[in-house]
């Protein structure tokens, strides 16, 4: 498999670490267990188009919101997490 | 009171050994490490980057890196080391962390990689054969020309890896740094790889 | 030198006459010609008899000229480098070439084993199911050894290989599977229009089936069309032409694996040079011309040495100038099993007869047959007799019932041609049925890539030429290269005519994977049986299981199921393609990284200066650590850590700790950022203070733990474990980058950019006056515990000096760039001799912190929380914090979690190990009352007894209570008593003084 990493262009996967679903959402801080429990563990099984967090640790180190069909491993999208670089994030 | 001294060693003083490796006759593949550099991080701080890039701008006098390149500058070599941050790469101390601090004083994170990476040339023949069984980037000379820069993997190490100006002749030059802890190894693995080529080995002082 | 080679034809063939070359099989020497392989010098020598079948141990001869080859399978070389179920086929032969067969005891000609073929009955499908199910411990004493005896295939060489074998990568615009005249043709169309082409060619010559069959392409014979080419191919600086070459798989996003055969071709090696290599090929775009297989007819007898495809045998005829026989016979379905007849005519071989299953045959056969004097029998092919010295007389069923004899030693066979499907449907592609050629072909292909000739069931030359060449140009095109391919090669269209025919019914055994020892009643059997899907099929007979994978049988097998179950072919469908393609030496998938560089190896900064002092080094993860520093006289590890042990806490000791993970954190917003990383706060941590961390993960458990200090008001200055370096930086960047984009932090491993060291014991700071310049104030005033600042060091340089104990001793950790860090070794050497300063490895290292009680990685196991670990205090609870809320857990708070406390033997001489059972005291150990288990252990100088800390259940209420430790896997039991896991200093007065 290769990632176009938006920064460092198309890379084998070898440079890239997966995290998984990149879907859920931390909580803030304040909400119900059951919220964070939901964050934590419950999981979409997606057959199809499903967002992903990957981080390019052997190459720019940026991490990666990477939209990757679960059937066929194509790749329709790659950009960069909100605070990859150094980006200004209003929250 | 005991007298102490401070020699600096590079981590391959003892794996380097200059003579031909591999096969005999012309050497397919040259390597020479560069020692007692200055490295510096320069990291853009939260929504900095056009600070970041203004001030080098100002010091360098030429633009910092904002994708995969390096560039020169009169007296270091600037070079792009992932998004909105690149690495000051210069000898005898003119573009210290030190020195470098007070410029990016209000727009950038530094910090020093001086002996946190071993720095190696490539050049010679083969160089690209080499290569090609360390490091999955495509180094044929119209996908990776002069100035061009790859943060990468090198035997499962992260490296950065450029191209240098061609050596005289048009040889192509290509640099990588390596974590200084994994340099030994990846030391040995390109001996082991280029064995075939047969390979000169040196080490130098000089920036190439 | 070449008398031996009684079948050798005197002219023709591409060898190289002027080149003898002696080669042994089994034994006995022969010669053949430089360009011969092995298997075209054994037709050549009239060798008939190459093997001995997997378990019928039947004698087999050589079926195909190819790596589809199914039984000329033998062991090359010999020692080191002898390598088993090596195809006959495509080793290319060499001076001093020694080969064996495989599976025959005490010879290839008397095998005493054969007699399993009396036995056949008991030998069908599902054999090994069916037999050896009971009792199941029967299967590894008696079972396995005695099946593994009496079937299988070569034996391992049982050494290490001695040779090198070496990965790399390639790039290129197109990349081409085969040089027939389809992929040439592609490189061509390709090449010339600039584009970067990779032609992978797995024989050692280009040109595919031109070398054997020959013809004409614009208007000049094959052979110099393919001469012009290559060289035109030659002049292209951006077309590497790969020989020796199988592409045998395709992965996802365009990347390709290769195995190139660099030096098989030679006894070893050259000095320096490597044996194979491994090619990862990214590549636009790919086309497959791969050609097809001819496929065989399954009947009585068709595995006697002397049936073998009909092309193979043209091929050693044409290409080779080697007669598989005097006096052929041909047993054809299609138009093109005919050439075989040319091809034996013209090398003035004798041709017996031709059995067609057509009931038709073209004029032009008919007129060859008149002028070559030979029968055509309109019918099949029902037995044969003959042996293992091969074909004698070959059984005909004649159309209209009727049977004929025909007397021959050699029998060609063609059932028509399969194209080669495997790299098109390797992402689970399945290929489709064409009644026309009575053949799957591919049915698209994994992105990028696309079939062409042959591969794609395109059989006559002429179409092969112009869709290789379309296919190349197109591909280029796609690949972002312009016009320029020029004109499209033509040659002629032969014409394909084919009747299906698979299976010849009659008596005997009938073999479709001769490799397998599977046959025709075996499928019925199965069918019977209930095993109809072809993956079923597959599993139950092992068809198309061997090394060959099924390339001459898996069509077979299929169309046979296929009758059986009255079914057609394409309704039956085909099992799953997976590559490798052809059987990939381990040895190139692993390339340089074996023995020594199996992996990466880390490196300390003193590690050469550890090594001078003969310090034992032991593997951390990559890597090398000084484990202890053995001494003239001492028996044993226990006594040099026992005495290391010693030296610190009476003294003063130092240990390289710059394995530690090391971040600088940078930015406005570091300590914010810290204080929802770490249960702990850091926002409020002063300018020169240090402070032990504790980073859970998510969900509530323990992830990593060390001390952070703060270097200035917008920097800290963060440890990691060892263990987990890698992993807590990728950890804090998911913070940074995606939970928490808002804060100003940057994250940069210093790592490998400082040499810390960790000096311990009450003469620490004698010691660090010494070295330190006397300007600084290291008095406990001026360095308090946990304090944390640069310092100047006599000789002009700078370091960091952080006042943190992991030995409970007096202690300091002092950093320096990480070129100074052999020198900081010698100088800690220097300042410490008038106190004995005494280098430690990683085990006084464990054995001062188990005395000390302070947990490590058999703690933090991905199991324990905080509370557990006896840190629950830690956990601020005025902030949020990564796995504050999952840490509240019903289950992670609950009041019998087991926690970590300290035992120790009842028995005080009783050695201690981890891993043993906690059980309560008179009860017997099982799962029901199993309380914990010992997480680390060491002998205490200290205690002058073994120590350990163990999680216990409820641990900490039970201080005091005797508990039994149980060890089922080294047979021990024994009483230990559970104390505070602070075994030294207590009250920390030491490290604090």
């Amino acid at each position: 498999m290769r990632i176009t990493c938006p920064f460092c262009g198309e890379r084998e996967l070898g440079e890239f670490t997966y995290l998984g679903d990149a879907k859920p959402v931390r909580p803030a801080p304040g909400a119900s267990q059951d919220e964070v429990y939901d964050y934590v563990y419950l999981r979409d099984n997606v057959a199809g188009a499903m967002e992903e967090n990957w981080y390019h640790g052997g190459g720019c180190r940026a991490w990666l919101r990477v939209t990757r069909n679960t059937l066929t491993h194509e790749i329709s999208s790659v950009e960069p997490a909100a605070g990859a670089g150094a980006r200004q994030v209003v929250k | 009171m005991a007298e102490f001294s401070w020699e600096a060693r590079s981590p391959l003083e003892r794996a380097l050994v200059s003579e031909p490796y591999g096969v005999q006759g012309e050497a397919g593949v040259a390597l020479t490490e560069i020692r007692n550099f200055d490295l510096v991080q320069v990291m853009a701080r939260r929504g900095k980057a056009s600070e970041m890039a203004t001030a080098a701008k100002g010091h360098f006098g030429v633009a910092a890196p904002e994708t995969p390149k390096a560039v020169r500058t009169a007296d270091a070599t600037l070079i792009w080391s992932g998004p909105d941050q690149f690495f000051v790469l210069s000898k005898g101390g003119r573009q210290s962390v030190k020195s470098l601090v007070p410029i990016f004083a209000a727009s950038a994170s530094l910090s020093d990689q001086s002996h946190a990476r071993v720095l190696i040339s490539i050049s010679g023949d083969k160089a690209r054969a080499l290569l090609a069984k360390l490091s999955s980037i495509d180094l044929y000379p119209a996908a990776f020309p002069v100035g061009a820069v790859a943060a990468t993997s090198m035997d499962h190490t992260s490296v950065t890896l450029w191209r240098g100006n061609d050596a005289p002749g048009g040889r192509a030059v290509f640099n990588v740094l390596v974590f200084a802890t994994f340099a030994e190894s990846l030391w040995q693995t390109m001996l082991d790889s280029g064995a075939e080529y047969g390979i000169e080995i040196g080490h130098s002082e000089e920036l190439a | 030198m070449t008398s031996s080679q009684s079948n050798r034809l005197d002219t023709g063939g591409l060898i190289d006459r002027s080149q003898p070359l002696n080669f042994r099989f089994d034994g006995k020497t022969f010669s053949g010609f430089q360009g011969d392989t092995l298997a075209s010098a054994l037709v050549a020598n009239g060798v008939k008899l190459v093997g001995r079948s997997f378990k019928y141990h039947r004698p087999r001869g050589i079926l195909t000229a190819g790596s589809e080859e199914p039984n000329a399978l033998v062991e090359l070389r010999t020692g080191a480098r002898r390598e088993p179920n090596t195809k006959a086929t495509t080793a290319e032969l060499y001076e001093g070439l020694d080969a064996a067969s495989q599976n025959r005891w005490p010879s290839l000609a008397f095998d005493v084993m054969s007699v399993n073929q009396l036995f056949a009955p008991i030998f069908v499908a599902g054999f090994y199911y069916k037999t050896f199910m009971w009792p199941a411990k029967f299967w590894e004493a008696i079972y396995e050894p005695a099946i593994r005896r009496a079937a299988g295939l070569g034996r391992a060489a049982g050494v290490a290989d001695p040779d090198h074998y070496d990965k790399a990568w390639a790039h290129c615009d197109v990349l081409i599977a085969g040089s027939g005249p389809s992929g040439l043709a592609a490189a061509v169309a390709a090449g010339r229009t600039g584009a970067r082409v990779i032609l992978c060619e797995e024989d050692f010559a280009l040109g595919g089936r031109l070398l054997s069959d020959g013809g004409t392409i614009d208007g000049m014979p094959a052979a110099d069309w393919l001469s012009r080419t290559q060289a035109e191919l030659a002049a292209m600086p951006d077309v590497r032409i790969m020989t020796r070459t199988t592409l045998f798989g395709v992965y996802d996003g365009g990347t390709y694996g290769a195995v190139e055969r660099i030096n098989d071709h030679l006894p070893s090696p050259p000095e320096h040079q490597v044996r194979q290599r491994l090619w990862r090929i990214v590549a636009k775009r790919c086309v497959v011309a791969a050609g097809a297989l001819e496929r065989p007819i399954v009947f009585a007898g068709n595995d006697t040495p002397g049936v073998m495809m009909a092309s193979a045998m043209r091929t050693y005829i044409a290409r080779y100038a080697a007669a598989p026989a005097r006096r052929v016979a041909l047993f054809t379905n299609n138009e093109d099993g005919w050439r075989t007849v040319g091809a034996a005519l013209g090398a003035g071989l004798q041709v017996a007869a031709v059995i067609d299953a057509r009931a038709e045959i073209s004029a032009e056969h008919r007129s060859l047959a008149s002028k070559g004097g030979f029968p055509v029998l309109h019918g099949s092919v029902s037995g044969i007799d003959g042996g293992k010295n091969g074909v004698r007389k070959i059984s005909v069923s004649l159309t209209g019932g009727a049977r004929a004899e025909v007397e021959a030693d050699g029998l060609a066979v063609s059932g028509g041609w399969n194209p080669a499907v495997g790299l098109t449907s390797y992402h689970r592609g399945r290929p489709k049925w064409r009644d026309d050629i009575a053949a799957f072909v591919p049915d698209g292909a994994p992105p990028g890539m696309v079939a062409a000739g042959a591969a794609n069931g395109a059989f006559g030359l002429g179409a092969c030429l112009r869709e290789g060449f379309a296919a190349g140009a197109a591909a280029a095109r796609d690949a972002g290269h312009g016009s320029g391919s020029g004109a499209t090669p033509v040659a002629d269209d032969e014409a394909f005519s084919l009747a299906p025919l698979w299976h010849v019914a009659g008596k005997g055994k009938a073999f479709v994977d001769q490799q397998h020892d599977v046959t025709a009643s075996d499928i019925e059997l199965a069918q019977r049986e209930g095993f109809e899907s072809v993956e079923h099929l597959k599993r139950y007979t092992t068809l198309g299981m061997a090394t060959d994978q099924g390339k001459t049988s898996n069509v077979a097998g299929l169309a046979i199921m296929a009758a059986v179950n009255g079914k057609s072919i394409p309704e039956t469908g085909t099992t799953i393609y997976r590559p490798p393609y052809v059987p990939v030496a381990i040895g190139a998938f692993a390339g340089h990284h074996r023995d020594e560089n199996f992996h990466a190896t880390r490196l300390t900064p003193s590690h050469h200066w550890a090594a001078e002092q003969g310090a034992i080094f032991v593997d951390t993860g990559l890597w090398k650590r000084a484990q202890w520093y053995p001494r003239t006289g001492e028996k044993d590890w226990l006594e040099s850590v026992t005495r290391e042990v010693k030296a610190v806490r009476g003294g003063v000791g130092f240990c390289d700790v710059s394995t530690l993970g090391k971040i600088d954190v940078h930015g406005a917003d570091a300590g914010a950022f810290l204080d929802r990383v770490y249960i702990n706060t850091f926002s409020n941590l002063a300018v020169g203070k240090a402070r032990y961390g504790l980073m859970l993960r998510e969900d509530g458990i323990v992830y990593d733990d060390g001390t952070t200090s703060r270097l200035a008001e917008d920097h800290y200055f963060l440890t990691t474990t060892t263990a987990k370096a890698g992993l807590v930086m990728q950890h804090l960047e998911f913070c940074r980058q995606v939970l928490f984009p808002e804060l100003d932090v940057q994250l940069t491993s210093v790592s490998d950019q400082w040499a810390q060291f960790s000096i311990a014991g009450p003469r620490t700071r004698d010691l660090l006056k010494e070295i330190v310049d006397p300007s600084e104030d290291l008095s406990n005033e001026g360095f308090p515990f946990m304090g944390a600042r640069e310092v100047a060091l006599r000789g002009g340089i700078r370091a960091r000096l952080f006042r943190i104990s992991f030995s409970g001793e007096m202690a300091f950790e002092i950093s320096v760039p990480a070129r100074y860090g052999e020198a900081m070794a010698r100088n800690l050497m220097i300042a410490g001799k008038p106190f004995g300063v005494t280098p430690y490895g990683t085990e006084a290292l464990g054995v001062m912190r188990i005395e000390k009680g302070h947990v490590a990685g058999p703690e933090l196991s991905g199991t324990t929380t905080a509370a557990d670990l006896g840190l629950g205090k830690m956990m601020s609870t005025k902030k949020d914090f990564i796995g504050r809320v999952m840490a509240g857990r019903e289950a992670l708070v609950a009041a019998d979690r087991q926690v970590v406390v300290g035992i120790k033997p009842i028995d005080k001489a009783r050695r201690l190990r981890s891993g043993a059972h906690i059980i309560p005291k008179g009860e017997t150990p099982g799962p029901d009352n199993d309380q914990g288990y010992v997480t680390s252990v060491c002998f205490s100088p200290t205690s002058d007894q073994w120590i350990g800390l163990a999680l216990v259940e409820r641990g900490r209420e039970r201080i005091g209570e005797i508990v039994h430790a149980h060890d089922p896997l080294r047979g021990e039991d024994y009483d230990v008593e559970i104390c505070n896991p602070v075994f030294y200093d207590p009250d920390g007065g030491r490290q604090r003084g």
